[in-house]
This record gives C-alpha cells, sequence and structure tokens, in this order.
C-alpha cells in the first residue's frame, strides 16, 4: 500500500493504473527473514519511495520485483505481469537498476549500453539512436568512448542509470540511485524521475536517504525487519529547531517558561546554539517567536526539523539490523 | 513510454499465455553472437590475451623445432621412419597444451561475472539463460580454436616429414576442437555451480586431469581384478615339438591367464589423448612380419592397442614366433572398431552436462543462491 506522508503527498487521480503490485510477499535466505509479508503498491505516473533502514529488506524486495528471485510466498505483478510465471514479459517492461553497478573493464560507455540493447532485442539502427540520447540525458556523451572503468563511481551510477531505461521500460526500480552523485546529479535524477513519471512510467526508488527522497517522491512505503509499516501518522505536533546567540540565555527562558525541550547543537552556553521541540505548527511557531522576542532572547532562526518523510521515519518502531 | 523519445521499440515479449518455462531454452543467432560479442571483447581487449598468444606461439614452436632436431635423419636413421613419431609428438603437444590452457577460458566465466556485478544485469535482459550460457561457451570455444590455429603451421611442418595423410591433419584439429568444446563445457558449469571462481578453477582443472591421468591409472589398478585363468584356444606347436624346424602348429584348449580387457576399455577411451590417437587415422600399421624395423606411429600404436583392449583375440596366436602363417582362426578373427567416437562423445557428453548445468543454474527468478554471494 502507498501511504499519503503528508498534506504535500496529494492522492493521484484514481484513474491510474497499478504498475507494481505486492501481496503479502516473503523471502528468506536460510533462517534470516528478508521479507516477511510485504505489501505495496506503486502507481503509474509517480515515484514510489521505498524506505527502510539498512538490512530492512529493500534491496531483495526489488529483486523479487525484477524478477530475479523467487519469492517464498505472496504474489507480485509487474505491469499485469507475474516476474515468476511470465518472466521475459515482466523483465521487457522493467527497468531494473541495482545498488551497485558493475561494468565490464574493457567495453566503453557506449559499448555497455548498445550491448544491453540487443539484449532487450532492440534493432541496431534504433538502438544506436536510442544510446546516443541517453548518454546526453545522463550527461555522459563526452565519456561515451572511453572504457567504462575509468568512470567514477557517481558517473557509473549515471550510467546504470541510462542501462535501466535503454529499452523504455513501464516500470522502473532504483536501488539506491542517489548514492554517489554529486547534487547536480542528484537533482537532474530527481528532474528525470520527475519526467518519467509524468509520462507514465511506474517508478520505485529505495533509499535511506530521506532527505534525497523527500524531493522526488510523491508517494512513501516504509518497510522494516521486511515487513511494510504503517507510520503514525504525522501529527501537526512537530519538532522545530529553534537557534539563539546565546544558547544560556534560550535554555533559561524555555526553563522559566515550562517548555520541554531537547539540546541541539552548540554546547557553550555563552555561545550561539540551538535546540529542539515540540511545536504545534506555524501558529505555535509564531507564538514562540513573539514570546521569545518579547522576553529578550535573542533569537536568529526557527525551522522545522525535518521533511514530513524523516519525520513519518522517525516515528516508526524499528532498530537497524 | 519515456519522457525520452519518439523511438519505437517492438514488442517481442511472448505472449503472456505461454508457458512458464519457455523461455528458459530459447535460443536465437543474435542473443548468442550479443553474449558472444561481449565476452571476446572483454577478452581480446586485455593485453593478457595477445600475450598468450604470442607465449603459445613461440612454445609450440620451439618445442617442434627442438623435437626435428632430436628426430632429424642423423640421429633416427631413415628420413621417412620419423614422419609419423614427428606428426604425433606435435599432436600430443598441442592437445596437452590446449587441455591446460583451456580450463581457464570458461571456469570463471559465470562466477566471475556474479562477483563482478555483471551477471544479474545481463539476466534480467530478455536474453534466455541459454543464450547466456551459449555465448560464453561460443566466446571460450572461439579462443580454444585461435590457439590451436596458430599451432596448425607446426602441424604441417610434422606432415612434410612424409608417412601421415594429410588428411590426419584435418581429423586431428577436428577432433582436438570438439574435446576442448567439451573442456569448454565443463569449466562452464563448474563455474556456475561454485561460487568462488579459485574453486571452479581448480575443480576444472582436476576434471581435465581425472580424464588424462585417472584414467590409464584406473585402466592400470583394475588389470588384475579382470585377469583370471581360463580354458582358451590356443593356436600353438603341439606339445611333441622338440623345437627343430618349422612346427606344425595345431588348436589346442589351454589354461591361461585372461585379462578381459573388453570390460575396462572404455577407461582409456575416454581419454583425450586415445580419442586423439585413434581419429587421426594416420598409416595401418604393416603387418609384422613386414622387416622395415617397426614403425616409430605413436598414434598407430595406441590406436591398433586400445582397439585390441576392446575385443581381444578370441584364438590366442602362440605360433607366430616361428614365422607360420597366421592362425586358422584368422577368418573369423572381427577387426576391432574404431573407439574414438565413443570416447569423443563421452567427453562431449560431460561438456553438455556442464552447459545444462550453467542453463539451469543462470535462469531466473532463481530459488536458491549459491551460498554466500547475494545476487546484486
Ligand atoms: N543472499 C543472501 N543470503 C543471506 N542473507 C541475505 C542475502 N541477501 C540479503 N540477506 C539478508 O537479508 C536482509 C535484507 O537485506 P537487504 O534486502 O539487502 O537490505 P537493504 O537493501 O534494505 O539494506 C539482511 O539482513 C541481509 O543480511
Ligand atoms: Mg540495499
Amino acid at each position: 500500500m502507498s501511504f499519503a506522508v503528508a498534506d504535500e503527498f496529494l492522492a493521484p487521480p484514481p484513474a491510474a493504473p497499478p504498475g507494481i503490485v505486492v501481496r503479502g510477499v516473503s523471502r528468506a535466505f536460510g533462517s534470516v527473514r528478508a521479507l516477511d509479508g510485504i505489501d505495496l503498491e506503486a502507481r503509474a505516473g509517480r515515484v514510489t519511495a521505498l524506505v527502510g533502514p539498512n538490512g530492512s529488506g529493500k534491496t531483495t524486495l526489488l529483486l523479487v520485483l525484477a524478477g530475479l528471485l523467487v519469492p517464498d510466498a505472496g504474489s507480485v505483478r509487474i505491469a499485469g505481469h507475474d516476474p515468476v510465471t511470465e518472466g521475459p514479459a515482466a523483465r521487457a517492461r522493467t527497468g531494473w537498476m541495482p545498488d551497485a553497478f558493475g561494468t565490464w573493464d574493457s567495453l566503453t560507455a557506449r559499448q555497455v549500453l548498445l550491448t544491453f540493447a540487443a539484449a532487450y532485442r532492440i534493432p541496431p539502427v534504433t538502438a544506436r539512436l536510442r544510446v546516443d540520447e541517453l548518454l546526453a540525458t545522463v550527461h555522459l556523451t563526452e565519456f561515451a568512448d572511453r572504457p567504462a572503468s575509468v568512470l567514477s563511481r557517481g558517473q557509473k551510477q549515471r550510467l546504470g542509470l541510462a542501462r535501466a531505461l535503454v529499452h523504455q521500460p513501464d516500470v522502473l526500480l532504483l536501488d539506491e540511485p542517489a548514492s554517489g552523485l554529486d547534487p547536480r546529479s542528484r537533482v537532474d535524477l530527481r528532474l528525470l524521475l520527475r519526467r518519467l513519471a509524468d509520462d507514465g512510467c511506474t517508478v520505485l526508488v529505495s533509499s535511506h536517504v530521506l532527505a534525497e527522497l523527500e524531493e522526488m517522491a510523491d508517494d512513501a512505503v516504509f518497510i522494516s525487519r521486511g515487513r511494510t509499516v504503517v507510520p503514525t501518522p504525522v501529527t501537526t505536533q512537530s519538532t522545530w529547531h529553534v537557534r539563539a546567540l546565546s544558547l544560556g540565555a534560550l535554555t533559561t527562558w524555555l526553563t522559566s517558561v515550562g517548555a520541554t525541550w531537547q539540546p541541539g547543537d552548540g554546547s557553550s552556553p555563552d555561545g550561539p546554539g540551538s535546540v529542539l521541540m515540540e511545536v504545534s505548527g506555524e501558529a505555535g511557531a509564531a507564538a514562540l517567536v513573539r514570546d521569545a522576542v518579547a522576553a529578550g532572547v535573542p533569537l536568529t532562526s526557527l525551522g522545522p526539523v525535518t521533511g514530513s518523510l524523516e519525520q513519518a521515519y522517525l516515528t516508526l518502531e524499528e532498530e537497524r539490523r | 513510454m519515456t519522457a525520452m523519445s519518439p523511438v519505437a521499440i517492438d514488442d517481442t515479449v511472448p505472449a503472456s499465455g505461454r508457458a512458464p518455462r519457455s523461455g528458459t531454452w530459447r535460443l536465437t543467432w543474435q542473443g548468442v553472437r550479443t553474449v558472444a560479442q561481449l565476452e571476446l571483447r572483454q577478452r581480446v581487449r586485455s593485453t593478457r590475451w595477445v600475450v598468450a598468444l604470442v607465449v603459445w606461439f613461440v612454445v609450440v614452436g620451439g618445442l617442434t623445432l627442438l623435437l626435428s632436431g632430436a628426430l632429424s635423419s642423423e640421429t633416427m636413421g631413415s628420413e621417412t621412419e620419423t614422419g609419423p613419431l614427428m606428426f604425433g609428438a606435435v599432436v600430443y603437444l598441442v592437445l596437452g597444451l590446449g587441455l591446460l590452457v583451456t580450463p581457464t577460458l570458461t571456469s570463471t566465466t559465470v562466477n566471475g561475472d556474479r562477483n563482478a556485478g555483471t551477471l544479474a544485469t545481463l539476466q534480467v535482459t530478455l536474453l534466455s539463460p541459454a543464450e547466456i550460457a551459449l555465448g560464453k561457451l561460443a566466446a571460450a570455444w572461439l579462443a580454444a580454436c585461435v590457439f590451436l590455429l596458430i599451432s596448425v603451421p607446426f602441424l604441417v611442418l610434422a606432415l612434410f616429414r612424409g608417412n601421415t595423410p594429410p588428411s590426419a591433419l584435418l581429423r586431428v584439429v577436428v577432433i582436438v576442437a570438439l574435446l576442448l568444446a567439451a573442456v569448454c563445457g565443463i569449466g562452464l558449469g563448474f563455474s556456475a555451480l561454485v561460487s568462488r571462481t579459485a574453486g571452479s578453477t581448480v575443480l576444472t582443472f582436476m576434471s581435465v586431469a581425472a580424464l588424462v591421468l585417472l584414467t590409464p591409472t584406473l585402466f592400470g589398478l583394475t588389470f588384475p581384478s579382470i585377469t583370471q585363468e581360463e580354458q582358451v584356444t590356443v593356436w600353438a606347436p603341439p606339445a611333441s615339438w622338440n623345437y627343430d624346424g618349422q612346427p606344425e602348429c595345431e588348436l589346442t584348449t589351454q589354461t591361461r591367464d585372461v585379462s578381459h580387457t573388453e570390460r575396462t576399455w572404455w577407461l582409456l577411451g575416454i581419454n583425450p589423448f586415445v580419442v586423439v590417437a585413434d581419429g587421426a587415422g594416420t598409416r595401418p600399421t604393416p603387418p609384422p612380419d613386414d622387416t622395415g624395423g617397426g614403425t616409430a606411429d605413436p598414434l598407430g600404436s595406441i590406436r591398433d592397442g586400445v582397439r585390441d583392449l576392446r575385443s581381444p583375440d578370441k584364438v590366442l596366436d602362440e605360433c607366430w614366433m616361428y614365422g607360420e602363417g597366421t592362425a586358422p582362426a584368422a577368418p573369423d578373427r572381427h577387426t576391432p572398431g574404431p573407439v574414438w567416437p565413443w570416447g569423443l562423445a563421452a567427453n562431449l557428453l560431460l561438456g553438455v552436462v556442464g552447459f545444462v548445468v550453467a542453463v539451469r543454474r543462470l535462469t531466473i527468478p532463481s530459488r536458491k543462491l549459491p551460498r554466500g554471494t547475494r545476487v546484486a
């Protein structure tokens, strides 16, 4: 199921057909239950974030969706096809980008893409056009004829993305695509995924870097210990950063008015510093500013700590594995 | 579908109503070529490959020249006698080195790709498992054939020594190429079965060593167990013969140690060196009474030896040393058939088993993973 994280993630028009439907999928490796009953639905035309801590089963789920692993139980539909019983049909519509993209040492970036185009049975003439276009899309045109092994990690990651797009898939599965990307490339990635989704693609992106998911995702699915979990909805109470020129003045005042707060950054009471505290929405923040200024606290800034994804994530009761 | 292009891709995906496993054994020329090309590019670009070819050429060439020096007319007498010996030596040199080099061509091809993270990305494409396996096999076999082809000049050199039919060259090259294909298949199977590249390489070399060294050893070790005392027909001088003049040989039934090598000949028959010797088709061995000082044709001798082991004579001829014609059993003495088709088939079967194992291991989605591996 997809979970609307906050107001900004409004429900889409209901007409969009689901690109990915997962029902009760489990998968164990020996005694490790990597997936333990996953339910999720990712709709076409939307970017869905797959959020979970390390070892929660994100990669395993994407492997099942990509048709590489048989689930022990449950059912999967990729654009209407079961990757287990209709492997080729499902794979033809799926673009999968693994978290670590291996390349062949002695092939150039262009040859890598042409090889995959041939592997997807794209006619050579079409493939050449497509590959040029993809290289431009991921800004690797100038590296097109250099060995893929000399590309930097971020460039390899972009080549991996191009590889996943070579056959124009309907469903895109990206495993931590932004790791190793510079800020510019992250923005490009976000814009590209947006464009793909707008064109009707179903995009599922896994990551544990929430800030970057926040920017690109329409929906979010949380998994923890191989299970889909529903975070407690984001309440109006949220955590804010309150920063002042003098940490001591701020904390003294907060304590005197009976507010609860947690230490933020800054340690010496004389120097600047900040605290974290629960504030009820914008109105609460406005009241806080007014009262603090009136009490002579040298306030410098005030803002919500995190995006709504991080808020939701932090409410999950889970542990890292 | 995507934002990027108006380029249309024709939908070659089979209709969803097909049987579940239909994709596994699907073979197209285009798919096999894609994989083979990828493998060859990956190899040929590396300088290691060129170095290996040069080393091979120098080693085979150097040893051939040394041999031809050692087998020169001064040391061996009449020039014509050394032709088959020279040819046999070069053939065995090429086969031996080929069996040493070929295992490395496929023994890391699947698990190496898995470790490098390139296998899964290839598996999720529309290439069938059979296409991936066959492409890898074809690329490795082509590479092995290149080694074989650059050895041909030295085989031709040996032919010029005479007494070897030119057809033997063609037969040897084809049989060695097929044997190397079998080795490629064995290596492919192990590389798909074992997760460590070192493990699969060792297993492939051990399989080849078993074929080459273990088979004659086993043949020798089992020899006592197939030997027993039996009543046999013997064509021998009469007991009354006093070693004077020509004996009147006669057929008698006597007790002799008989080795039933017809039960174990196949141990030698599957040995690649025997397969090549039997299949080479060098000149028939002249009859023993031809006093040409014997022949130095190693391939021919091995051929005759293994064929005799396969169908031992029904009648023991103990009269031949007295120069008195042939045993009267000669008419029903069957000419033993060639053993190389069986041996070659057995080797190729091993290769096919390796190939099938690889295809099964490459089939996705996978239920079990090799221990200690991740898909990605
Ligand atoms: N091939 C495997 N063999 C054994 N355990 C595995 C294998 N793949 C994943 N696991 C285990 O399954 C759990 C989920 O892993 P993974 O899906 O990679 O997590 P994530 O991508 O969310 O970090 C982990 O505890 C991991 O150790
Ligand atoms: Mg992962």
